[in-house]
């Protein structure tokens, strides 16, 4: 056996796996694709089998949810080895030009999104917006995250934070245009190399800032900063987790009611990842008027958007019905008008469902900030 | 298969706004994206595929700056062997004939079989580079090259013509092809690739290095003089037709003739 072989195998606990089949039973994808991640890590322990099994067209279905991870009884991450597949593809350099150009654009700009640098901060445009300076200390530096700084949709989650923050006196900062990629996706697509250098280049930059918190807005920025980032001296939070804190500590002051029905998606980052369930929901519950439902999957049970794993780069060959399009049917079915969600990723995904279903006339796919906007003074 | 592929360090022009700078010949690049120019993307491509059928050597050309290293080292990280970078503000970059001066002397006295580069530069859109290296080095050459088939001292070019026309022409080697977009698929450099591409050589040089008179590629020497840019002005507008299909058309047909055109 080869050092590869046994590289892979020890880096990826092959031989800790007791093929119980709790992944594959409780993998969301297997609906509409072919993959089972059980298999890959049999097959992986065979070093002659790697290269067919990293060309395999399903080890890109993974949306890196983590539910095998969490379902594990032996503590193992299943989905790791289907990355580890793609890293090989990734380092033969043979990638779709989807992935190519979203990887590159990150590596040039900061951003998988093909945006340029100077522009990460136009979305302040108008605003009052602290901005951090290194070794100035303070108390929440956020972290925006690449798609809610460029995507016009998702925009308004940090533009609507910032009023609030002001309103409330948090001692907070924002950093300029050199906030860069956190490296979510390039992990989850395989590019373990520039994940590397992201790690060391975004430790010595936020390290300079003396930040008490580094707060996020995103779950995939959340996740992968608190737990792939061994060296951030701040302590990683998700925006929902401080505006609750604002909450019980009397700074978040309502106006108008929402007379409507609110279904509550678990972002995968921020629930079965993070651990991350109750915060969100408080929030949501406090809007006045607001009637809270439940879907039947929710928690560390929730259903994936597909929004994660690099999905946004990478499309699926099944024609069968999306992930976002039966969770979007589920919130149909328990009269929901709004999805309410804490990712920019699911956003996306699930009003793209939203629409194919032609329910945009009765129905609302909302950030929890788009909601706080409307119905917090700022 | 000695091969030379030349590329340029380009903005992205497509997201930005484009704004003139008070001097009026050039533009206002601090919130633009550089990257290589999508054709010499191909062309990179192309020579690391012709490298890895028939064995070889690549080396990059470029006249750029410093910050334009990581596109060499890309490139390199894909299969190229070395590099030079011209780096001196005393070529007239407007013009292709100075620009394919430049680049010929960084080549001239050097064996060569191919000299690939892109068939178009994306932010000045000349199409004249390539062509003019090829005078420049007294060599064969064919542009828009859609398939390359390498023979026996020879390259089997396939031509993309206007009117969705294919030229098939063979050229003695030596000769420069300009490489259409779409000819292959370029790969990605991955980071380890580009990590270990520190190690190749990139030689950074001026015109002096060349042996190249400054005079000969300057300002003075170009017959082309860029008078002035500007951002052309808006001199219609669109209309969007609202309401139901009939009451489109009737609206639409009233435009039409108001406006004499039918």
């Amino acid at each position: 056996m080869s050092t590869e072989s046994q590289t892979f195998t020890e880096k990826y606990d092959l031989l800790g796996c007791i093929q119980c089949g709790r992944c594959t039973g409780g993998c969301p994808v297997t609906v509409r694709a072919d993959l089972n991640v059980r298999r890959f890590v049999y097959d992986a322990y065979y070093e002659e089998k790697l290269d067919e099994l990293a060309r395999l067209a399903e080890i890109w279905d993974c949306t890196a949810c983590h539910t095998c991870a969490v379902r594990c009884p032996k503590g193992l991450k299943p989905l790791e080895v289907l990355l580890g597949l793609r890293t090989m593809i990734i380092e033969s350099g043979k990638v779709e030009p989807t992935v190519r150009d979203a990887l590159q654009s990150v590596l040039l700009e900061g951003n998988p999104w093909e945006k340029s640098r100077a522009a990460r901060s136009d979305w302040m445009e108008g605003l009052d917006v602290k901005i951090a300076e290194p070794g100035v200390p303070v108390e929440n530096l956020f972290f925006v995250c690449c798609t809610i700084a460029y995507d016009p949709r998702v925009k308004s989650i940090a533009r609507n934070i910032v009023g609030l923050l002001n309103k409330s006196g948090v001692d907070y900062a924002f950093l300029d245009e050199s906030e860069t990629c956190c490296g979510s996706e390039v992990f989850t697509l395989g590019e373990e190399g520039l994940f590397e250098m992201l790690v060391e280049d975004n430790t010595e930059l936020l390290n300079e800032y003396t930040a008490k918190r580094l707060v996020c807005l995103s779950p995939h920025c959340f996740t992968t900063y608190k737990t792939r980032y061994p060296d951030l001296k701040a302590e990683v939070i998700h925006y929902t987790q401080l505006l609750v804190e604002l909450l019980e500590e009397g700074k978040l002051n309502w106006k108008g009611d929402l007379q409507k029905t609110i279904v509550y998606h678990d972002p995968c980052y921020l629930g079965k990842q993070s651990n991350v369930y109750d915060e969100p929901r408080t929030l949501l519950k406090n809007i006045p008027g607001v009637k809270m439902v439940e879907f039947e999957r929710s928690r560390e049970r929730s259903l994936c958007c597909e929004g994660g794993g690099g999905k946004m780069w990478v499309e699926s060959e099944s024609k069968k019905e999306r992930l976002a399009e039966t969770r979007i049917k589920d919130a149909k079915a328990l009269e929901a008008d709004i999805v309410a969600v804490a990712c920019p990723f699911c956003v996306l995904t699930l009003e793209d469902a939203m629409k194919s279903l032609g329910y945009e006339e009765e129905m609302r796919v909302a950030e929890i900030m788009e909601l706080l906007g409307e119905f917090v003074e700022a | 298969m000695k091969m030379f592929v030349c590329i340029k360090y380009v903005p992205d022009t497509s997201e930005a706004e484009v704004k003139v700078n008070p001097d009026g010949v050039t533009v206002d690049s601090s919130r633009f994206s550089f990257d290589i120019n999508d054709a010499d993307n191909y062309a990179v491509e192309e020579s690391v595929l012709i490298k890895e059928a028939k064995e070889g050597d690549v080396t990059v050309v470029s006249i750029g700056p410093k910050k334009s290293d990581v596109m060499i080292r890309m490139a390199m990280a894909k299969g190229c062997d070395q590099a030079v970078r011209i780096e001196d503000d005393r070529i007239a970059g407007h013009d292709p004939l100075m620009v394919a001066k430049a680049l010929a002397a960084a080549i001239k006295g050097q064996e060569f079989d191919l000299v690939l580069t892109g068939c178009m530069a994306s932010d000045d859109g000349h199409m004249s580079t390539g062509v003019a290296l090829a005078e420049e080095l007294g060599v064969n050459h064919a542009s828009m090259v859609k398939k390359v088939e390498v023979l026996d001292g020879k390259v089997r070019a396939h031509r993309e013509l206007e009117g969705g026309l294919l030229e098939v022409v063979e050229l003695e080697l030596p000769a420069v092809l300009t490489i259409q977009t779409g000819i292959n698929e370029p790969r990605y450099a991955p980071i380890r690739g580009i990590r270990q591409a520190q190690k190749k050589e990139l030689k950074v040089v001026s015109l002096d290095d060349l042996g190249v008179d400054p005079a000969s590629v300057g300002s003075d020497a170009s017959m082309v003089v860029l008078e002035e840019l500007y951002i052309p002005e808006v001199e219609s507008s669109a209309e969007f037709i609202e309401g139901e299909a009939e009451e489109k058309a009737e609206k639409l047909a009233s435009i039409l003739v108001k406006g004499g055109l039918v």
